[in-house]
């Protein structure tokens, strides 16, 4: 079986048995490449209908492209789409302007989140997190409990319930579940490659830019690129990982021949 | 690997490099008797020979010179450091940068499309692979594959990265190999640094012998880089008997000795005598007088000028006309070389001699002249890569430790440094036998292995 296929296996798996213990389960959908796979991975786990919500945090920042991509699939795929808003907020002009990065994001994501939960019941949340996003997500389990105020310790964490294939959970407040937690980003381009998934225009280069993830338009900045297709941003993303891992060692090598040179009075 | 069939001669070489060891200090050593094993040699058909390294005489281009045969102008390496093309960022040239093949390359067939004037006198020579073992020469870092066994010398900032094949490695970390002692404690913590170097030594006698018996070779190549770190930090222990270290430097020539001693023998003995054995170094050493800072005296004499905002070399500002790198390379700064770059070709010659005349008449304090000779890379370089090196090379009387770092001011400083490099007093111990011409220099001597090897 191949690489694509046994992580394709393995999140559809835990998407049907997330179902079956909880029932009463969303999806989260930021439109990007991530949860979108996450997505087509849902459809493919119940021969394509959902039977769950689909729900997107809209902050009211998303970029134009995404309101129009999430409406056309949402009918096109048969979603049933829950589109949640802290409306209070936004009519109160809450933004990154306003308040910080920090407190923006809490207020509209968080808390619109929060309230959805609360609001639908859900006991668990399906999310298209990747292990190899950042250092904090490294330490992510599939099956991760967060307690009644959202809060996450990491540094206490049950075992990972999924790789002992039970899934009996305690009453915490809800589960997140992470079915793509295993793929890299390059694994997702390539997934996407092979199954035609629609991706957004925006991650594809115009003028010389393009977007490497998306979110909301005021705090996201696009990289230089001329990468327009996925086979582009393919190649591109082997070709940067590549020297950004090799400048990076190369620095760290400079770095101890200059200390070596230095010691001896050379420099 | 293929072994070279048995023609009735055993053709092999051993070379011992011993890093910094001035001629004229073994000689001084072996009169006094501390030498016994290095005597003995010497008494049976081998003689102790002056030797010229290469300009400049720092590690990376001299053991360069020696593993490729050839001059900088074929081999690529003139320092440590170099520019990026058309900028002031440092990088460091490593094993990767060396554009001719190396002795190993040659007889062992891996020189992966490299040519140089010594290849092509040889190459056709080698009629099968020959085998090397070759053991920490400086400027081998990152090791590639080779037809034998590698681990790389001065700088190896990764050893099993700078080892080939894996098995060498995981013998090296067995036994605990340093591939380098820590030259920051010298002066801090003196007795501590010692005993870094005693053991590092016996690390590098276990290291050698376990190769030397347990590897099919036809070379092999075993450099001890103590000697160097040794003698950058306490030359002027090595001969006054007041010294509080002189003891300690005898002691540790006499652990030297008796590891050239055993491997002599045991050589003789696999070859019937009749192996080509050498001792060497890449360069001599002095005790530093005065510590002379080119770079701040072209900065004085207005060839120079400095953005002190900016780091490393970018501190090279518009109208600099040269600037030096280490340890004595003048550069001057063209237009069509360097983004600052102030001196048009035409202006070249101009500069170049404007450049000589000023650092000719450099005086130390007391009114001694600083600088010995002066060179013109035309005059050095020749071959391929000629184009790359310096537009001038100076070289100090002794005593007289020329640096070219950015940040000192002052023209003449002390520093912790007490031994300093010589390029006329690296040495060679080979046998009496060897025609070897009136002066010899340190490019000659892969010539002699192979022909050794390929008789």
């Amino acid at each position: 079986m191949d690489h694509l296929t046994a992580l394709e296996n393995k999140s559809i798996f835990i998407i049907r048995e997330a179902y079956y213990r909880f029932r009463n389960i969303a999806v989260l959908w930021s439109i990007g490449k991530d949860s979108t796979t996450l997505l087509w991975h849902c459809r493919k786990a119940f021969f394509g209908k959902i039977p769950f919500p689909v729900l997107h945090i809209d902050t009211g920042y998303k970029f134009p492209e995404i309101y129009r991509y999430r409406d056309r699939y949402a009918k096109e795929w048969g979603l049933d789409l829950i589109v949640a808003r802290n409306e209070e907020k936004i009519r109160s002009g809450m933004g990154p302007d306003k308040g910080s990065k920090l407190e923006c994001c809490t207020e509209l994501k968080t808390n619109a989140l929060k309230a959805a939960i609360a609001r639908h019941g859900f006991k668990a949340i399906l999310l298209g997190i990747r292990r190899d996003e950042h250092g904090i997500r490294a330490k992510e389990r599939v099956f991760s409990p967060r307690d009644g105020d959202f809060k996450w310790n990491y540094e206490d964490q049950p075992a990972e319930l999924w790789d002992n294939y039970k899934s009996t959970t305690h009453e915490e407040d809800h589960y997140r579940i992470h079915p793509i937690l295993h793929m890299t980003e390059l694994d997702v381009w390539n997934y996407v490659k092979r199954e035609e998934i629609p991706i957004i225009e925006l991650y594809s280069s115009k003028e010389g830019k393009r977007y490497r993830s998306i979110g909301c338009q005021p705090c996201c900045s696009p990289i230089e690129s001329r990468a327009r297709t996925v086979d582009d941003i393919i190649e591109e993303l082997t070709t940067t990982k590549t020297s950004e891992r090799a400048g990076r060692a190369q620095d760290k090598e400079d770095a101890y021949t200059m200390q070596k040179l230095r010691s001896l009075g050379y420099m | 690997m293929p072994r070279r069939a048995f023609n009735g001669r055993h053709a092999r070489a051993l070379v011992i490099g011993l890093d910094g060891v001035p001629h004229t200090l073994l000689q001084d050593y072996v009169d006094r008797g501390y030498l016994p094993e290095t005597k003995r040699i010497l008494d049976c058909g081998f003689a102790l020979r002056r030797m010229d390294a290469s300009i400049p005489d720092v590690s990376s281009t001299s053991w360069t010179s020696f593993m490729t045969g050839v001059n900088p102008g074929e081999h690529g390496i003139y320092g440590f450091m170099e520019l990026e093309p058309g900028s002031y960022e440092m990088r460091f040239p490593n094993s990767a940068d060396i554009m001719a093949p190396t002795l190993w390359e040659i007889i062992g067939r891996t020189s992966c499309g490299k040519r140089s004037t010594l290849c092509d006198r040889f190459g056709a020579a080698v009629d099968s692979p020959m085998r090397s073992v070759v053991l920490n020469i400086p400027q081998t870092y990152p090791a590639t594959a080779i037809n034998g066994v590698l681990t790389a010398g001065f700088v190896c900032p990764d050893l099993r990265k700078g080892t080939y094949p894996d098995s060498c490695y995981d013998y090296l970390m067995s036994i605990g190999y340093v591939p380098d002692v820590d030259s920051a404690r010298a002066v801090e913590d003196r007795d501590g640094f010692i005993e870094e170097l005693f053991m590092a030594l016996e690390k590098r006698r276990k290291a050698f012998e376990y190769f030397f018996e347990n590897e099919e070779w036809d070379l092999f190549i075993g450099v001890i880089t103590e000697t160097d770190r040794l003698h950058h930090f306490f030359f002027d222990g090595a001969r006054d008997a007041a010294h509080p270290l002189h003891g300690t430097f005898i002691s540790f020539y006499r652990k030297i000795d008796e590891i050239i001693g055993k491997l002599f023998n045991r050589f003789m003995e696999l070859t019937r005598g009749e192996g080509l054995f050498l001792t060497m170094s890449d360069h001599g050493f002095s005790v530093v007088e005065q510590t002379v800072n080119v770079n701040a005296y072209l900065s004085k004499e207005g060839f120079l000028k400095k953005d002190v905002t900016r780091r490393y070399f970018d501190m090279i500002d518009t109208g600099t006309r040269a600037f030096a790198m280490d340890p004595s390379r003048i550069y001057i700064n063209l237009e069509c070389r360097y983004p600052r770059g102030s001196v048009s070709e035409a202006d070249r010659t101009a500069v170049v001699e404007e450049l000589k005349e000023r650092l000719l008449s450099i005086n130390a304090p007391d009114g001694t002249p600083v600088i010995r000779a002066l060179y013109e890379g035309s005059e050095l370089y020749s071959g391929p890569h000629a184009g790359d090196g310096p537009d001038l090379v100076a070289l100090a009387h002794e005593g007289f430790d020329l640096k070219a770092g950015l940040q000192q001011d002052r023209v003449f400083s002390k520093g912790v440094f007490k031994g300093m490099h010589t390029q006329n007093d690296a040495h060679c111990i080979m046998s009496k036998g060897l025609e070897a011409g009136d002066g010899l220099h340190i490019e000659d001597l892969a010539g002699l292995i192979l022909d050794h090897l390929t008789t």
